[in-house]
């Protein structure tokens, strides 16, 4: 009995081997939240009545992360305070901060060490982010990216010892992303920024990415040819939401180092890697089967991760239970809960729908409706007042008779008696509307600057113009807000990709997006291209050796690209020889050589089979011909094959059956025709060329020269096929020859 | 109090047991018994105290902290309770110089059961320690808790003990309530029930009817532990429990707390099956450790004590379309009433619903009833 008093004290201290880090990129490097992001971190805003990065901490913690560094740019010193000194004071209405008590996470007993790092402002992106950690060298193993607006409950140390053991084999698995599982119309699946993952299911590894955006549609998915040749089952899937949780080895910053038009972590840095032959690192994808995770992106998404923490799919982070604001609310029949601590007052003939949340001393007037929505704390509600899906954040006054529908009231608000706020509208803090104001569907709204009131001012905030006299009329006589422009920009400002107008609107609070046709419900088989398909020209724009595989059901586009490219190629090819001449003259190493094809490569964007034919034909012209062949000659080939042979395999991606096949279309052309048995042995013994690969190359009908026009190349090519076959014919008999010695 | 080093160490034990409460990293009612029991035993032998009454207020506080974490993990406060009821027990003893003698007292559990394990066997220890105590010294205010310390030590070890035997102590008399060539039904996985089940197959040969028990599936796992212990059993899915009924000679269910008014809660399913008993007069037996026993009561008034776990074992979250429109509900527990119930088997021995309110009133002061 009493060794087992000792367990618990082990448990502790077991886990101070290794320290499980995780960084939060708490900024958003977007602006679909404003106006309540103008004075204010989105990652601080309350989602549930608990700031995200609460959340987020949350999450962490369940997963059993220890360090945590928070990367915070926009308005850093309120994230750094609301780390030190917790979050709740800085949500309550009044300005006057006193940080009395510490925060949950700075006290001994949080087992969590919580490290604010301020990055400059002249980060503009996640990668910028991911470089400014490279440079500080904070992480120091294998370390958990997540974003500062994550609510999650998957077992993410699950992920990360999946991540150590694959790293134990494949020194290259450098990051695994977490993503799930989802219906292809689910409330959580953001329409406005999904993906396409291809993943082998065998290994989970990803083999591609590619980002999708709601508008413009995309009908097209490029995967490349050498994914499909290279593995015998893919799986392209849209239906995975991705989490944004990805278990990155160290060397993960190095590489946004030395890529600096690295900006995105999914569409520039996943996509890049894995579309690059140069870095030869993998990607694993974990297909989360337990658990929940999601990303508040949007506004959209802020709603739909709401009503999923309050129909508790983040258990055993809910309301009830574990609330990371430190709250205790009760949980009634419905998915309804209520702070426990009686400070809140709910009028008799008031009624509470389903799934709401109503946070500590609250008022609720007589009469009053609320359905599917959060009430932040100290916030009153008039009588007969309808609050449907909207989120109240604290410290708000709504008048009598007032409608809001599927709308965000920032904290401090007063909407004034009878006001109308319509669907998809925004109320940034301490705005004032009303009386009798009706806003128009997705209106924004802040407060009027004040001024000397120049803390954070956003740049763009200036340049809104208003008129006085039109806001007094329209947002009611005691108004003090201004209104941010709503229309769609001018056509040609539009910004490209995933920020463009349209496509933010499948991420804005209460659009269905019913008079746009997008990506989800386009047909995949429409023939218009699309702005993103600029990558990967080069993957599928030759004719590979194997026929272009048909179960997959996305068009691959071909020969568009090819005719553009063909001058490209042939100065390509003049680069290859000259650089493999000097290679050759100047003697250098295999390695440096095969950089230097590598980056050729990179400059001219051309496939990998265009650089094997150059090197195999660079190769096999270094040979001499040696005068009445035999023995001289089969030594001059050994030596040139064993020497630059390994070459062949050092370019990118070793493919036997196509180095086969490309040395007999030269030596067909060539007037070293008949040197191809011995070069092809040459191969053989020093392992570039397998015997399975022979025969692969051998069985295969384009070998033997069919579909081509009759003539010499011809002629060539069905000579080298018959002396492969002979040469297989021995390699049979030795074999069956060893069979019988050994039998 | 934060500036003792000391208690900052103690505090650190308590605040991670309870960040472990809360975020369900300890879950099942005897591990948290246990977790809280460790942490209790840290901080007294951590704790200065120069009188009894700080002593217990240092408990209520930590017991106050675990339980806010995870008040639906009734045993934390249960052992909390328990402790504190030794503590003053041996306070009692110690300062009086007589071991308080049980047998004076009225025991109901005494009267109903017969091989009640004998708790109180222990010498009057005190005796033996001719050290007055002196409570608030100034001169030496350690010196109460000095002396009092190694006999709150062997208090917690007598809980623990106790806790650790409770499996065996119930199974004790498994063969007085399961005979031979009877139908027993069964839910989920106890390891209580589990444990009582594999005594009695020592002596008896009886047939178990295991329910699945969704969306858990517990059930499974209980009947394979069961099979492989040579008990003959059967797995069957919970829609045919009514239909079985019929069959069954006795329900046994396992409980996560019960409560003062003789009801109990458990694996949600066991008021469907207790229901099904009555419609057949089936005796439902609970078998549950002492460490269960609940002083509330009016528990069932609020619908979150069932504890609502997440939907995805109803619903599978790659039903994306149905996700939006379906507002399910998953509860761990179900609330069986008193009437529903035959008899609670402990290891302080059976009991009829009842009289659990006697037998809470035995094992805890009323005092602590509100920590």
């Amino acid at each position: 009995m009493p060794p087992k008093f000792s367990t618990g004290k082990e448990k502790l201290l077991g886990d101070e081997d290794e320290v499980l880090q995780a960084v939060v990129l708490a900024d958003s490097f977007n602006k679909r939240f404003r106006p309540l992001t103008t004075r204010k971190p989105r990652c601080l805003l309350p989602i549930c009545n608990a700031p995200l990065l609460d959340w987020t901490f949350e999450s962490l913690a369940l997963a059993g992360v220890q360090e945590i560094f928070v990367i915070c740019r926009s308005h850093s010193e309120q994230v750094k305070n609301a780390i030190a000194y917790g979050f709740f004071l800085l949500f309550s209405a009044e300005k006057t901060y006193t940080f009395a008590s510490e925060s949950r996470w700075s006290k001994p007993g949080s087992g969590i060490k919580i490290v604010p790092i301020m990055t400059a402002k002249e980060t503009f992106s996640p990668g910028d982010a991911m470089r400014d950690i490279y440079t500080r060298g904070l992480v120091t193993g294998d370390f958990v990216l997540v974003m500062g607006d994550l609510v999650s409950n998957v077992k993410i140390d699950e992920v990360v010892k999946a991540h150590k053991e694959r790293r134990k084999t494949n020194k290259d698995a450098i990051m695994t992303m977490v993503v799930k599982e989802s219906g292809s119309k689910h409330r959580t699946r953001p329409t406005g920024n999904s993906s396409i993952f291809v993943i082998d299911p065998e290994t989970s590894e990803c083999l591609y990415y590619d980002a999708v955006i709601g508008y413009p549609p995309k009908t097209v998915a490029n995967v490349p040819r050498e994914i499909l040749a290279e593995h015998p089952e893919v799986e392209i899937r849209n239906d995975l939401l991705d989490c944004s949780i990805d278990v990155c080895s160290v060397e993960v910053p190095s590489l946004f180092q030395d890529n600096f038009d690295y900006l995105d972590i999914r569409r520039d840095f996943v996509h890049g890697v894995l579309t690059s032959d140069l870095l030869m690192k993998n990607i694993y994808c974990y297909v989360a089967k337990e658990g929940y995770a999601a990303r508040v992106q949007d506004t959209k998404s802020y709603q739909s991760i709401s009503k999923d923490i309050i129909s508790r799919w983040t258990f055993p982070l809910v309301p009830d239970n574990n609330h990371p604001g430190g709250e205790v609310y009760e949980h009634r029949q419905g998915n309804k809960y209520i702070a426990r601590d009686g400070s809140v007052v709910l009028a008799r003939t008031s009624r509470i729908g389903n799934n709401c949340l109503i946070g500590p001393s609250t008022q609720v007037s007589d009469d009053a409706q609320i359905i599917s929505s959060v009430i932040g704390r100290n916030c009153v509600i008039g009588a007969g007042t309808l609050i449907d899906n909207s989120y109240v954040f604290d410290g708000t006054t709504i008048g009598p008779g007032c409608i809001v529908q599927q709308s965000i009231i920032g904290s401090g608000v007063n909407i004034r008696e009878n006001t109308r706020i319509s669907k998809g509208s925004l109320v940034a803090d301490e705005v004032v509307v009303g009386p009798n104001a009706v806003l128009e569907p997705f209106q924004k709204l802040s407060k009027k600057r004040a001024d000397g009131d120049d803390e954070d001012i956003d740049s763009e905030e200036e340049d809104l113009e208003f008129d006085e006299e039109l806001i007094k009329a329209k947002l009611g006589t005691d108004s003090n807000a201004i209104i941010w422009p709503r229309d769609p920009p001018d056509e040609d400002e539009d910004e490209e990709g995933i920020e463009n107008y349209k496509n933010q609107r499948f991420m804005r609070l209460g659009d269905d997006v019913a008079d746009l046709a997008y990506s989800d419900e386009g047909s995949l088989s429409s023939d218009e291209d699309t702005d993103l398909s600029d990558s990967d020209s080069d993957s599928d724009m030759y004719p590979g050796t194997l026929p272009t595989s048909s179960t997959t059901s996305l068009t691959l586009e071909s020969s568009v690209v090819a005719a553009s490219d063909a001058v490209a190629v042939s100065e390509f090819q003049a680069e290859v020889t000259q650089s493999l001449e000097r290679a050759f003259a100047e003697g250098h190493s295999v390695d440096n050589a095969a950089v230097e094809l590598k980056t050729l490569r990179m400059a001219s964007n051309v496939p990998l089979l265009r650089v094997r034919e150059a090197v195999i034909a660079a190769i096999v012209e270094k040979i001499e011909i040696v005068e009445g062949g035999g023995i001289p000659q089969r030594q001059e080939i050994a030596k040139v094959i064993n020497r630059w042979g390994p070459l062949i395999d050092k370019i990118g991606g070793v493919d036997a059956v196509e180095t086969v096949t490309l040395l007999q279309s030269h030596c067909a052309k060539s007037k070293r025709l008949p040197l191809f048995p011995q070069i092809l042995v040459a191969l053989y013994q020093a392992d570039i060329v397998e015997e399975v690969d022979m025969r692969k190359w051998h069985a295969n009908p384009a070998s033997k020269g069919e579909g081509v026009a009759p003539g010499p190349m011809k002629d060539g090519l069905r000579k080298c096929w018959d002396v492969g076959a002979a040469i297989l014919e021995q390699l049979n008999q030795q074999e069956s020859d060893s069979e019988e010695e050994s039998g | 109090m934060a500036s003792d080093p000391q208690m900052i160490a103690s505090q650190r034990v308590v605040e991670d047991l309870a960040s472990r409460l809360r975020r369900r990293q300890v879950v099942g009612s005897r591990q948290s018994a246990l977790e809280t029991l460790l942490v209790l035993r840290q901080v007294v032998s951590r704790a200065r105290f120069s009188n009894v009454e700080q002593l217990v207020e240092l408990i209520r506080s930590v017991g106050r902290r675990l339980v806010d974490a995870q008040p639906k993990e009734h045993s934390v406060g249960n052992t909390v309770r328990k402790v504190l009821h030794h503590i003053r027990e041996e306070y009692r003893t110690a300062t009086e110089g007589t071991a308080p003698t049980p047998a004076v007292t009225f025991s109901i559990a005494k009267f109903v059961s017969q091989g009640q394990p004998r708790r109180h066997m222990a010498a009057p220890r005190s005796d033996a320690t001719s050290v007055p105590l002196k409570e608030n010294d100034p001169d030496d205010p350690d010196s109460f808790a000095r002396t009092l310390k190694p006999v709150l030590m062997e208090a917690i070890q007598d809980v623990f003990d106790e806790l650790e035997t409770v499996y065996d102590n119930i199974s004790k008399n498994a063969k007085d309530h399961i005979h031979s060539d009877e139908i027993i039904l069964t839910l989920g996985k106890s390891r209580t029930v589990e444990s009582f089940l594999k005594a009695a197959a020592h002596h008896r040969n009886y047939t178990v009817i295991v329910a699945e028990t969704a969306p858990s599936y517990g059930g499974r796992e209980m009947a394979k532990s069961l099979s492989s212990a040579g008990i003959s059993t059967f797995l069957v899915p919970d829609s045919s429990i009514y239909a079985l009924m019929s069959r069954v000679n006795k329900v046994i269910l396992g409980a996560h707390a019960i409560l003062a008014n003789g009801g109990m809660f458990a694996i949600s399913g066991s008021l469907l099956t207790a229901t099904a008993a009555r419609a057949y007069s089936t005796p439902v037996v609970v078998c549950a450790g002492q460490f269960k026993l609940t002083p509330l009561w009016n528990l069932y008034h609020e619908y979150g004590a069932l504890d609502f776990g997440d939907p995805s074992a109803v619903l599978g979250f790659e039903e994306g379309d149905l996700v939006d429109k379906v507002d399910v509900v998953n509860p761990h527990y179900d609330y069986v009433q008193p009437e529903l119930l035959a008899t609670f088997i402990t290891n302080y021995g059976d009991h009829p619903p009842s009289s659990i309110y006697r037998l809470l009133k035995e094992t805890y002061d009323d005092e602590d009833n509100e920590l």
